[in-house]
């Protein structure tokens, strides 16, 4: 390969993600230091503000945050509690039933959201709860994926030879099996608070009143109240919280 | 393993397809009560969909920018892959990271700074805004697919092919790609399902113009949900499990 070539073959999927993350982020920013409109329109151009970060700290925009980070917590913690023993279980199965199993675990969650959140919503009653649990039913999918490659790299001799050893079964998943597969346990866990954090499905459509996450506030403000500039600094701490959820696994694991 | 765990791991993966399988039962209701048919089962709502044009327009929509999103995120998606997989640069972490973040950034903070960028543009209430959007959120995906598919084996085939005197263009059309083509084909499905699925940007963005069945059905599930609108998702879910069917089969293995 000649040295452009990197960049030519890029080239784009960078003018995408250029136009389509970077360009609307930062004009998020931009529209988060701005006034709100006065009169027409949704925000007032060339004006420059800090009150709608100011007003981040307020209050109610403190127990929504704090509500989204405790909400996602949950939802990271159930979506592992149920993708884990179903990851060890698909990777139990013979490789002739493991697509199966894979394919049922994602069609609620790739094969229609809306027709999950729908039932969802008849079969539960509105709540915390179920706010949770929703949110974390759309997440398993992925948690199950990246846990079941991550088992599957474990070397299945490892495990007979922990048992031929002496070991129960039990100690052999503590002492071989769970220690080997945490790489994957931090990478669901990460995502799963990401997203988790994210979460719009689950309090919007089966939480109440008092189940408001950022994301339920940045499309309150940006549709009910118009307030594109708060709306925006709502979507920066958001966007923020969401990285940081990332980054903090990551710094975890390489100390 | 004994037999009664497996029976029971078997048991929860059918038990998550509950909700779904609760709304395709709802659809059949013969009456307005959003609770499954007790007695007969009854196509009514299934008609009332088909026969109100807000919701055609919205299938036909969601179908076209689908297909189109699929179409764009691949292209883009497969040279990212060979630049990432094969050469040794500079700006190769920095694109590997950038390409998986569209799955990290909340669609709610993205929705909200990609909808002033579309009204700027021009492209507010234009399916155009919406194709390449999604075709941004579908890279990820893409790309990790068409990843998996560039192995080694393959690399030896396209040097050999280049060591027999074709050149940069043949070996691409005659080697690469006909190789690649069930990883294509598993994208493009991916990112096709993604799309016809993606609510939570698209209420950002869809106007009147532009609504996609999600769009239509998201405020209608919040606010006043129907019969007719578990016939729109029985609907989806069925569009997306017969895409998932189909890139399973061509995709081979997806757990790898």
């Amino acid at each position: 390969m000649t040295r452009s070539a990197p960049l030519l073959l890029s080239a784009p999927a960078v003018a995408l993600l250029g136009g389509f993350v970077l360009a609307p982020l930062v004009l998020l920013v931009r529209v988060s230091l701005c006034e709100p409109a006065a009169g027409r329109g949704f925000y007032t151009p060339d004006t420059f503000t800090l009150q709608n970060y100011a007003r981040l700290f307020d209050p109610h925009h403190r127990s929504i945050v704090a509500f989204t980070v405790g909400f996602a917590l949950a939802v990271a913690a159930v979506s592992l509690l149920v993708g884990y023993p179903l990851a060890l279980f698909i990777r139990g199965r013979a490789d002739r039933w493991q697509p199966l199993a894979v394919g049922l675990v994602l069609i609620p969650k790739t094969a229609g959201t809306l027709a999950a959140v729908f039932g969802l919503q008849r079969l539960l009653p509105r709540g915390l709860v179920s706010a949770a649990l929703t949110e974390a039913y759309l997440i398993v999918p992925y948690a199950v994926l990246v846990l079941v490659v991550q088992l599957r790299a474990i070397d299945p001799t490892l495990t007979a030879a922990a048992r031929g050893l002496g070991a129960s079964r039990w100690q052999a998943f503590r002492r071989v099996t769970l220690p080997l597969s945490w790489p994957g346990v931090i990478l669901a866990g990460e995502l799963g608070l990401a997203w988790g954090i994210g979460a719009m499905a689950g309090p919007l459509f089966l939480g109440g009143p008092a189940e408001m996450t950022l994301a339920v506030e940045v499309q309150r403000q940006a549709f009910e109240y118009g307030r594109w500039p708060q709306a925006a600094a709502d979507a920066v701490a958001l966007a923020v919280l969401a990285l940081l959820a990332l980054a903090a696994a990551r710094l975890r694991r390489s100390p | 393993m004994t037999r009664w765990p497996s029976a029971l791991g078997w048991l929860v993966l059918l038990g998550l397809l509950a909700p779904v399988l609760h709304t395709a039962w709802v659809s059949f209701s013969p009456d307005s009560f959003l609770t499954p048919p007790t007695g007969e089962w009854s196509l009514r709502w299934y008609r009332k969909f088909a026969e109100d044009s807000r919701w055609s327009a919205a299938v036909g929509r969601s179908l076209f920018v689908a297909a189109m999103s699929a179409g764009v995120s691949v292209a883009a998606a497969v040279p990212a892959a060979y630049a990432v997989k094969r050469a040794r640069w500079r700006g190769r972490g920095v694109l590997l990271v950038s390409l998986l973040l569209p799955a990290a950034i909340p669609p709610a903070a993205l929705g909200m700074g990609v909808l002033p960028l579309l009204h700027r543009a021009g492209l507010w209430g234009h399916p155009l805004g919406l194709i390449l959007v999604h075709a941004t959120l579908g890279l990820p995906v893409a790309f990790l697919i068409v990843r998996t598919h560039l192995t080694d084996r393959l690399a030896e085939l396209e040097s050999a092919a280049r060591g027999l005197g074709a050149n940069r263009w043949q070996v691409a059309w005659r080697v690469s790609l006909p190789l690649l083509r069930p990883a294509l084909a598993a994208a493009g499905v991916a990112v096709f399902v993604l799309s016809v699925n993606e609510a939570f940007v698209t209420l950002f963005l869809a106007s009147p113009n532009t609504e996609t069945v999600p769009a239509v059905s998201w405020p209608e599930l919040r606010h006043s949900p129907t019969p007719v609108l578990a016939v729109a998702s029985a609907v989806t879910a069925g569009l997306g499990a017969i895409g998932m069917v189909i890139g399973i089969r061509l995709f081979g293995r997806p757990a790898r």
